[in-house]
């Protein structure tokens, strides 16, 4: 008995590195070119700023002058900032509603683009087109859609004989508006939403008819849990970007009307590229970064309870 | 098949010397189609050669005239200084700053062709950075310390950059230089450039606001057009009357209202009413909730609640400067509103002095200058240039014969009250620097936070969430803690 054990954790060892063949060989050094490429970028472009604006946080630096060493104080100062509370709170309320509605939608436009009907390939065109369009452009076209007064969906209210509020220009609107502008790229999570659909085996969804499934049924028990992965990552992903936001809201609000706007990425722009405060910005930055990290180990610790992963052991 | 139309429209664009990106942008904002704009980029890439600009420099220029300009290269090409500083023997380069529109920089070229002719050991190296993007570019090449040798800066970015060590004094240069008058600039060209009893900068440029007003407007109105007479009573008057109409075809009476987010508001719109919104200037103390600041923003809020200027909303639909679409009657902007609205405005139009207030007749005057950088290789030939650049033939050549109006050297002015490109009421631009004129601006270092701070609360009033006592208040909260450091 002993000996069978011993004989076990001997098995259980690693080996070492197992000799490879002369493919193998090739396909390391394949391997290793071809991501060579993005660590040489990563170091010369990232890594070296990053590691920079760690060190610039904890200083006084305008840019124009030598930094001065200021410690804990950029960190302490945004505890009294109120700015840093609005900033975060913009975030998270733009991350939450436009993720969540993000997923609901394109979730549901990959359902139907997943039908087996005439020209499907025109329509998923169609649907994925607006998220390959420019940033400014697509500024420029929310801002007319959203008009108070000439707009599109203020027109197609008025139908109805409901006033629609000035989306862009009233704080209690200016945060929906974004959110409601956001599904403009939801192709991008459709797409691969519409991959992760083609590959639910057909299998689980006879055996889910022969056990007397309807549609609701399969969906809710075959799809769903077969989809989790991917809606996961699509929230992962989605909700990082969000809390990054930066372009679409200077284009097109600047942090307005009243703050109501000024997202986290903005005030790190306004606070290093209109006032200089390169030291607290990138204090901001840093914690931008621990929110982030704190809020994806939450997403992955809620995971084990909703996320099915089909190779894994029963959960 | 071009249109008559479209033809005149090459034409004017052609004219104009804008890039074919700008174009594009101009037509896709007219609402041509593709068809159409591909007609009119082809009509403008043939531009023809415009007279004067053959006489290219003998040495090796760095910039060349090209022949988009709209302007004469030999009018005004006389009287240059000679300066205290010899040229150098060997041949420098020396890199100047702009940031111009594409149309001004061909005014630009013509001058530094000029300039190396004078001065052929000296090549100048233009650099010409979009407005938006300038302060951005070279507050990071002052990081990296490769400032060019001159650089453009605009009154409000001035004192936080001499703060900071960017500029060398110049008041060693001016000393040596028998011609350089100082009196010659306007009092009020020179306050943001000097800081510890130096000057940091030299002036090319200091303008009042003055009123514009479309003409059309008023004749269809039968109101008789501003006048020397008016006050700000008859202006909220005839603003309300002006008013007319809805929706896309509305004509306000009035372009703009104060915001305590802009760093200009308080010469026209609350010194007239004995307000101040810092105290100038070392603004170190907030004023704005003091009741005559309150009593004056209370006053131009009543042309919001009736109407008569546009909301937020209706600014969404117009560029910069909305006027130019004929759609407001009168607006109030500084001299170098004159280009665009000169290029733009399909209506009669014209300038009158902005009017006086109960207490005082005042506006603001504000402008830009150009400095050597700390991280100048050749300052003595930097400062060769900026001597023949800012002297009273240079700001003539620049921006007196141009009509860009606002020489900071009152020597120059009459290039410009003469100038063809000036408009018919440039005499009040020049009445209103010499008599009404206040630079009693925000432009301390601290002048983009408080306007960052105030301009939140502000939008609340603008919104119609917030009255303007409370605003003022607030504001007032706000703005007090970062100006503490200006009592030190």
């Amino acid at each position: 008995m002993a000996m069978q054990e011993s004989v076990g954790r001997a098995a259980a060892k690693p080996m070492g590195k197992p000799k490879l063949g002369k493919l193998a060989r090739r396909e390391e050094r394949e391997f290793y070119l071809f991501i060579s490429l993005w660590i040489i970028g990563f170091i010369a472009f990232d890594a070296g700023p990053i590691l920079a604006s760690f060190a610039i946080s904890f200083t006084n630096w305008s840019m124009m002058t030598p930094p001065n060493w200021t410690g804990l104080q950029n960190y302490q100062r945004l505890i009294a900032d109120p700015l840093f509370y609005t900033a975060m709170w913009n975030s998270l309320y733009f991350g939450v509603g436009s993720v969540g509605l993000g997923l609901i939608v394109s979730f549901l436009l990959a359902l139907l683009l997943n039908q087996k009907v005439l020209g499907i390939s025109v329509f998923r065109t169609i649907f994925y087109l607006p998220s390959v369009v420019s940033g400014i452009a697509v500024a420029i076209l929310w801002i007319m859609i959203l008009h108070q007064d000439f707009g599109l969906i203020n027109t197609v209210l008025s139908w109805f004989g409901i006033k629609g509020p000035g989306w862009l220009v009233q704080p209690q609107w200016a945060k929906p508006a974004l959110i409601l502008m956001s599904l403009w790229g939801a192709g991008g999570s459709m797409v691969i939403y519409l991959a992760g659909l083609q590959s639910v085996p057909q299998h689980l969804y006879e055996a889910a008819s022969i056990d007397g499934a309807g549609p609701w049924m399969k969906f809710w028990h075959v799809t769903v849990p077969m989809m989790s992965p991917v809606i996961f990552y699509n929230l992962i992903v989605g909700f990082i970007a969000s809390l990054q936001g930066f372009v679409l809201v200077l284009i097109m609000t600047n942090g307005g009307p009243a703050n109501a706007t000024l997202m986290f990425g903005l005030y790190i722009y306004r606070v290093a590229f209109q006032f200089f405060q390169m030291g607290y910005a990138s204090a901001l930055a840093w914690i931008l970064l621990v929110v982030i990290m704190a809020i994806t180990a939450l997403q992955f610790l809620g995971a084990k309870y909703w996320v099915f992963y089909e190779g894994e052991a029963a959960r | 098949m071009a249109t008559h139309h479209e033809e005149e429209l090459a034409h004017e664009l052609r004219q104009r010397g804008l890039s074919r990106r700008e174009i594009l942008q101009i037509s896709a904002r007219l609402g041509l189609s593709s068809a159409a704009i591909a007609t009119v980029l082809a009509a403008c890439g043939q531009a023809p050669q415009q007279p004067g600009t053959g006489a290219a420099p003998t040495t090796p220029p760095a910039t060349e005239p090209t022949p988009a300009s709209l302007y004469d290269l030999e009018e005004g090409n006389s009287g240059w200084p000679a300066s205290a500083v010899s040229d150098p023997t060997e041949r420098v380069e020396i890199s100047v700053a702009h940031s111009w529109d594409a149309v001004f920089f061909e005014r630009q070229k013509q001058f530094d062709a000029l300039f190396m002719q004078r001065h052929p050991n000296i090549v100048v190296k233009a650099e010409n950075t979009p407005f938006a993007e300038y302060r951005q570019k070279y507050v990071a090449q002052a990081a990296g310390n490769a400032l060019p040798d001159i650089m453009y800066c605009q009154f409000s970015w001035a004192q936080e950059f001499i703060k900071n060590g960017l500029f060398r004094p110049l008041d060693d240069y001016i000393a040596r230089e028998k011609d350089f008058n100082l009196q010659d600039f306007t009092p009020q060209s020179l306050v943001s450039y000097q800081r510890d009893g130096k000057l940091w900068g030299i002036p090319y440029d200091e303008g009042p606001a003055n009123l514009y007003y479309n003409k059309d407007i008023f004749d269809a109105a039968g109101i008789p057009y501003p006048d020397e007479t008016w006050d700000l009573e008859k202006l909220k008057e005839v603003a309300l009357k002006l008013t007319q109409g809805e929706g896309p075809n509305k004509i306000f009476g009035l372009g703009e209202l104060p915001t305590l987010g802009d760093s200009l508001v308080a010469p026209p719109y609350l010194m007239p009413f004995g307000a101040q919104y810092l105290r100038e200037p070392k603004e170190d103390e907030c004023l704005i909730n003091q009741p005559e600041a309150i009593a004056a923003l209370e006053w131009w809020q009543e042309l919001r609640d009736k109407g008569a200027v546009p909301s937020p909303a209706d600014l969404q639909n117009v560029a910069w400067p909305a006027f130019q679409f004929g759609k407001i009657a009168m607006t109030m902007q500084g001299s170098w509103a004159t280009p665009p609205i000169r290029a733009g405005a399909k209506f009669n139009w014209d300038i009158a002095m902005w009017p006086r207030g109960p207490k005082a007749h005042v506006t603001f005057s504000a402008g830009s200058a150009y400095m050597i950088t700390r991280d100048s290789k050749n300052p003595d030939a930097a400062w060769i240039y900026l001597n023949d650049y800012l002297s009273t033939a240079g700001q003539s050549y620049m921006w007196g014969i141009t009509g860009r109006g606002s020489p900071a050297r009152l020597s120059a002015w009459p290039s410009y009250l003469n100038s063809k490109f000036a408009p018919p009421g440039a005499k009040y631009v020049e009445q209103a620097m010499r008599t009404i004129a206040s630079h009693d601006i925000i432009d301390q270092p601290t002048g983009p936070q408080v306007t960052q701070a105030a301009g939140p609360i502000w939008d609340l009033v603008v919104a119609g969430q917030l009255s303007v006592k409370e605003a003022c208040d607030q504001v007032f909260a706000a703005v007090d803690p970062i100006i503490a450091v200006n009592r030190a």
